[in-house]
C-alpha cells in the first residue's frame, strides 16, 4: 500500500475513533422533576407526603443559591436501586458564572407565589434549559442605564465575565462569526462592555507575529478561517475567493510570507512559478492576460511594486504588450496623476 | 517606522516576570458604595524550537538547515471607568503589544521584532467620547485598519449615533523586509538592495472617515465614509451602507455594501437572510457581488488592469438533533465573469456532550471547486476535558486535490494539544502538529504556551 493511502486511512481511522468516542460519552440523566412534583401518589393515607421544590432544595445561608438534593433523601424512598439514584443526581457540569441573586427574596414576592417554575420552567419542561436566560430577569428588572454603559457588575461577578458568553441575546454561536463585524459597528458600545480593541486585533491584526490559530490551537469549536491545516489548501482557496483574502490582507501579505520561506520569485534567483507559455509572443499568444483580468489580486501578490513592476515594461504606451485596460475603460483620474504617468509618460 | 524593537521587546518579555500583585476591582465593589473601576493585565508567552530548511532552495539547489528558537510575548493591559477632571468614570485606557525574540536568526533577520497593536485613551463625558492614540476602525466603508489619531463619537439621541475619525495609518512592517527584490526591469536592479530603497514617508499615509447610524430595538441602519491616502495620492474613497431589520419574528434581513466613489462601482455588496425555521433548525441565505480589482489601492498600477467581477450565492443550515448533536451544511456557487463557475460546500456534524468531562467532536466533509483546481477534504476534531483543569484535543485532516500539486494528490495534517489550568489565572498548553503536503514532505512543529492574567480579569482578556 502506498504511504499516501496509509496516511489517508489513518485520518479515516481517527475520524471513526472520534465518532466512537462521542457515542461513548453519556450525559448524566436529567432528574425527573415533573414525575416527583406532580406524578406521585401522595398526601393521602398510605402514601408519602407530597414534594415541592423545597423538599429537596434548601436555600443557602445567604439565599444566593439552592443546595443540590442530598442523595440520602432519594434513598429514603428508592431503596431498591440506589445506584440508579446516584447516577441520576450526578452533579451537573460546574457553572462558572455566578449571579448575585437572592432566592428567598424572590420566592417571597407576591408575583411568584413561592413558585420556582416561574423562572425555572426547564425543570418540568423538555427542551428548555433548567437555568433561566438573562432575558427572564429583564421581564421585571429594567437595567437600561447599566446595559447602555456596559455595566455588568454587581449582578455578574467581575471575575466571571472573562468566561461568560451571551446566551439569549447576541448568542455567540456558530453563525455569529459571519456577521460579527456588522454587529460590532452597529452595537459598538455593547461589544465594548466585554471586549477591548486588543481582542479585535488578536485576530484582525495580520502583521502580528503569530496568527490566532497558532495562539489558540485548542479552540476546535471556533470557526477560525485559517484552521485545519490552512497552508495545504491556501493556494486553492485564494484562487476560489480572491476578495475573501483581500478583506483583511493586502496583496503584499502573500509575498511577505513567501519571502520568509524562500519561495518567492522576488528573491534573487527565485523560481518563476508560472507555467510555460505564460508570457508568450505575438505569434503564440499568452495566457497571463486572461488570468489577470479574472483575478488581478492574485497578480498583485507578487507584482504590485508601483513604477517598478515588470508589467509596465511591456504594457506601457508604446510597449509590445498592448493596452492592458479592459474594454470600455474610462478613467476619472487627472492626466497628471502620478500613477497614470508610470505608463503614459 | 522604527525598526529597533529591542528595548520594547525586553520590556514586554519582562512583564512575564512580574508577580501577581493587584486586584481587578476595588474591595467592596459589589455593595455599590465604592468607586467603580476595573483593570486587567494579561500576558501570553510562546516558545518554540525547530530546525528549518528551505526545500527546494533557489533554483532547486539544496540548502542547509538551521535551528531556531523563537519566543513570543503578547501583553495587554488596561483600566476602565477611571475618574478624571472631566467627571466620574470618564476615562478608559488600553495597551496591547507583542514582541518576538528569534534566537538562531539568519543573517539579515532581525533578532527582535514587535509592534504596539493598540495604545489609546478614551475620554467620556455625557453623550460624547473621544479616543486618542493607536486604535482601529472596521466595518462600514472601512476595512480593518489601524491608525494613530483620534476618534470622536456622539450619541445624538433618538437612537442616532455618529462618529468621525482621522489619523496616520499604521504601516505593515513587511514594507522593509530584508532581501526584498522588485520584479522589475534591468535598470531597477539597483532597487534590489533594501538600503537603497526610499523609506516610507509615514506622514503621507493618512486616513479619515466617519459613520452616522440609527438604531431601534430591532432595526439598524448606518451610512459611512472612509478615505485613505498614500504618498502618490488617493488610495481609496468609499461610501458604505449597513442595515439589519427583522422580517418576521424568526427572520432577519441584513445588507452591507461598499461603493468606490472614484470608480462608481461596488467592490463588495452582500445581502443575507437569517431564519430560525423552528427550534431545531436555522437557515441562512446569502448573496455577494464583488470585484477584485477594486480592493487594490488607487495607487496600484494593477488596479487599472482588471475589471472582472464575480457573484456568489448560497445557503447555510444548522439542524439540531437533541441536546448534543447538530449538523451544519453550507453550499455556495460562484459565477465568474467569462469563466466556468466555482463552488464550495461543506457538511459537518458536531457533537457536544456536556458532562463533567465535556467532549466536543466535529466531523466535516468539504468540497471546493475553483477555476483551476479543487479538493475534497475530511476533517475530524476531538476535544475532551479529562478533569476541570486538564484538557486535550486531537485533529486529523485529509485533503484530496483534483489536480496534483507538484506531484502530490493528497495532504494530511495531524495536530494535538494538551492544556492544564493550575489556577484560573494560569494556563499551560503544549501543542504539536505533523503535516505531509506539496509544500513540505514532512512538517513537524511544536509549541508551548504560558498564559497568565494578573488578578481576576474584568474583561475577556484576549480573543
Amino acid at each position: 500500500m502506498k504511504p499516501s493511502s496509509l496516511r489517508l486511512l489513518l485520518v479515516l481511522a481517527l475520524s471513526i475513533a472520534a465518532l466512537l468516542a462521542a457515542c461513548a460519552v453519556q450525559n448524566p440523566a436529567r432528574f425527573p422533576h415533573l414525575t416527583h412534583l406532580v406524578g406521585l401518589r401522595c398526601g393521602k393515607p398510605g402514601t408519602p407526603a407530597c414534594l415541592d421544590c423545597n423538599s429537596c432544595h434548601a436555600s443557602s445561608k445567604d439565599g444566593a443559591r439552592l443546595a443540590s438534593a442530598d442523595p440520602a433523601l432519594c434513598v429514603s424512598c428508592h431503596q431498591a436501586n440506589p445506584r440508579v439514584v446516584a447516577r441520576v443526581i450526578e452533579r451537573p457540569a460546574p457553572v462558572r458564572a455566578h449571579i448575585a441573586f437572592n432566592h428567598d427574596q424572590h420566592l417571597a414576592m407576591k408575583e411568584l407565589q413561592g413558585q420556582c417554575v416561574s423562572c425555572h420552567a426547564g425543570v418540568v419542561k423538555q427542551g428548555v434549559a433548567p437555568l433561566p436566560p438573562m432575558s427572564e430577569c429583564f421581564t421585571c428588572h429594567e437595567h437600561q442605564a447599566q446595559w447602555d454603559s456596559g455595566q455588568c457588575a454587581p449582578c455578574h461577578s467581575a471575575k466571571d465575565l472573562a468566561r461568560t458568553l451571551p446566551q439569549s441575546f447576541l448568542r455567540h454561536d456558530q453563525g455569529f462569526a459571519r456577521h460579527h463585524g456588522q454587529v460590532a459597528i452597529e452595537d459598538r458600545q455593547l461589544c465594548q462592555s466585554c471586549h477591548t480593541q486588543t481582542d479585535c486585533a488578536g485576530c484582525h491584526d495580520v502583521t502580528q507575529g503569530l496568527s490566532i490559530e497558532q495562539r489558540r490551537p485548542e479552540k476546535l469549536e471556533s470557526t477560525l478561517i485559517h484552521g485545519g491545516g490552512f497552508l495545504v489548501r491556501h493556494a486553492i482557496e485564494a484562487q476560489a475567493e480572491p476578495t475573501r483574502c483581500a478583506r483583511c490582507h493586502t496583496p503584499q501579505t502573500c509575498d511577505s510570507c513567501h519571502l520568509e520561506r524562500g519561495v518567492s520569485g522576488n528573491l534573487p534567483g527565485g523560481r518563476n512559478p508560472h507555467p510555460p507559455g505564460w508570457v508568450g509572443t505575438v505569434a503564440t499568444g499568452s495566457s497571463h492576460g486572461r488570468e489577470a483580468r479574472r483575478d488581478i489580486l492574485l497578480c498583485a501578490g507578487c507584482h504590485d511594486q508601483g513604477p517598478n513592476t515588470n508589467c509596465i515594461r511591456c504594457h506601457k504606451v508604446g510597449g509590445f504588450g498592448g493596452n492592458p485596460h479592459p474594454s470600455g475603460w474610462q478613467s476619472t483620474r487627472s492626466p497628471t496623476d502620478s500613477m497614470c504617468r508610470y505608463c503614459h509618460e | 517606522m522604527p525598526r529597533k524593537f529591542g528595548p520594547l521587546a525586553a520590556l514586554v518579555v519582562g512583564l512575564g516576570a512580574l508577580p501577581e500583585s493587584a486586584h481587578a476591582e476595588p474591595p467592596g465593589h459589589a455593595d455599590g458604595m465604592r468607586d467603580r473601576y476595573g483593570w486587567w493585565a494579561h500576558s501570553e508567552t510562546y516558545a518554540a524550537l525547530f530546525r528549518r530548511a528551505l526545500l527546494p532552495g533557489p533554483n532547486g539547489s539544496l540548502v542547509s538547515t538551521d535551528t531556531v528558537a523563537p519566543f513570543y510575548e503578547y501583553a495587554s493591559l488596561g483600566a476602565t471607568d477611571l475618574d478624571t477632571a472631566l467627571g466620574k468614570d470618564s476615562l478608559d485606557i488600553e495597551l496591547g503589544l507583542w514582541s518576538r525574540a528569534l534566537f538562531g536568526a539568519r543573517d539579515g533577520e532581525p533578532l527582535f521584532d514587535g509592534d504596539v497593536q493598540i495604545a489609546n485613551a478614551r475620554l467620556r463625558r455625557g453623550p460624547l467620547s473621544l479616543r486618542l492614540g493607536r486604535q482601529q476602525v472596521a466595518g462600514g466603508a472601512a476595512r480593518f485598519v489601524r491608525f494613530d489619531g483620534a476618534e470622536l463619537q456622539a450619541e445624538l439621541g433618538a437612537g442616532i449615533t455618529a462618529n468621525a475619525y482621522g489619523g496616520w495609518t499604521v504601516l505593515p512592517r513587511w514594507n522593509e523586509l530584508p532581501q526584498y527584490a522588485h520584479l522589475g526591469a534591468a535598470p531597477d536592479s539597483l532597487l534590489r538592495d533594501s538600503v537603497a530603497q526610499e523609506p516610507a514617508h509615514r506622514g503621507k499615509y493618512w486616513l479619515t472617515g466617519g459613520r452616522i447610524g440609527w438604531a431601534s430595538a430591532e432595526r439598524r441602519v448606518g451610512l459611512s465614509f472612509h478615505e485613505q491616502r498614500e504618498p502618490g495620492g488617493l488610495a481609496r474613497r468609499n461610501l458604505g451602507l449597513d442595515a439589519r431589520a427583522p422580517l418576521a419574528s424568526s427572520a432577519t434581513l441584513g445588507t452591507t455594501a461598499v461603493l468606490d466613489l472614484e470608480r462608481a462601482r461596488f467592490p463588495d455588496a452582500r445581502v443575507w437572510l437569517d431564519t430560525r425555521a423552528s427550534s431545531v433548525a436555522d437557515l441562512s441565505f446569502e448573496y455577494l457581488h464583488t470585484e477584485p480589482a477594486l480592493f487594490l489601492s488607487h495607487q496600484s498600477v494593477l488596479s487599472v488592469f482588471g475589471s472582472a467581477a464575480y457573484d456568489e450565492a448560497g445557503s447555510l443550515a444548522t439542524l439540531r438533533a437533541g441536546r448534543n448533536l447538530a449538523f451544519d451544511g453550507a453550499g455556495f456557487a460562484q459565477i465568474y465573469a467569462g469563466e466556468r463557475p466555482g463552488a464550495r460546500a461543506e457538511l459537518a456534524g458536531r457533537w457536544v456532550a456536556v458532562s463533567p468531562q465535556t467532549t466536543f467532536v466535529r466531523l466535516a466533509y468539504a468540497r471546493l471547486l475553483s477555476p483551476d483546481n479543487g479538493y475534497h477534504s475530511l476533517r475530524s476534531s476531538l476535544s475532551r476535558s479529562f478533569s476541570a483543569r486538564f484538557r486535550g484535543t486531537l485533529e486529523a485532516y485529509a485533503y484530496l486535490y483534483d489536480k496534483a500539486i507538484r506531484g502530490y494528490r493528497a495532504s494530511t495534517v495531524y495536530a494535538t494539544t494538551l492544556s492544564f489550568e493550575p489556577s484560573p489565572a494560569l494556563n499551560l498548553l503544549w501543542g504539536a502538529s505533523l503535516a505531509h503536503s506539496p509544500y513540505a514532505s514532512l512538517d513537524v512543529q511544536t509549541e508551548v504556551r504560558v498564559s497568565y492574567a494578573f488578578g481576576p480579569p474584568t474583561r475577556r482578556g484576549g480573543p
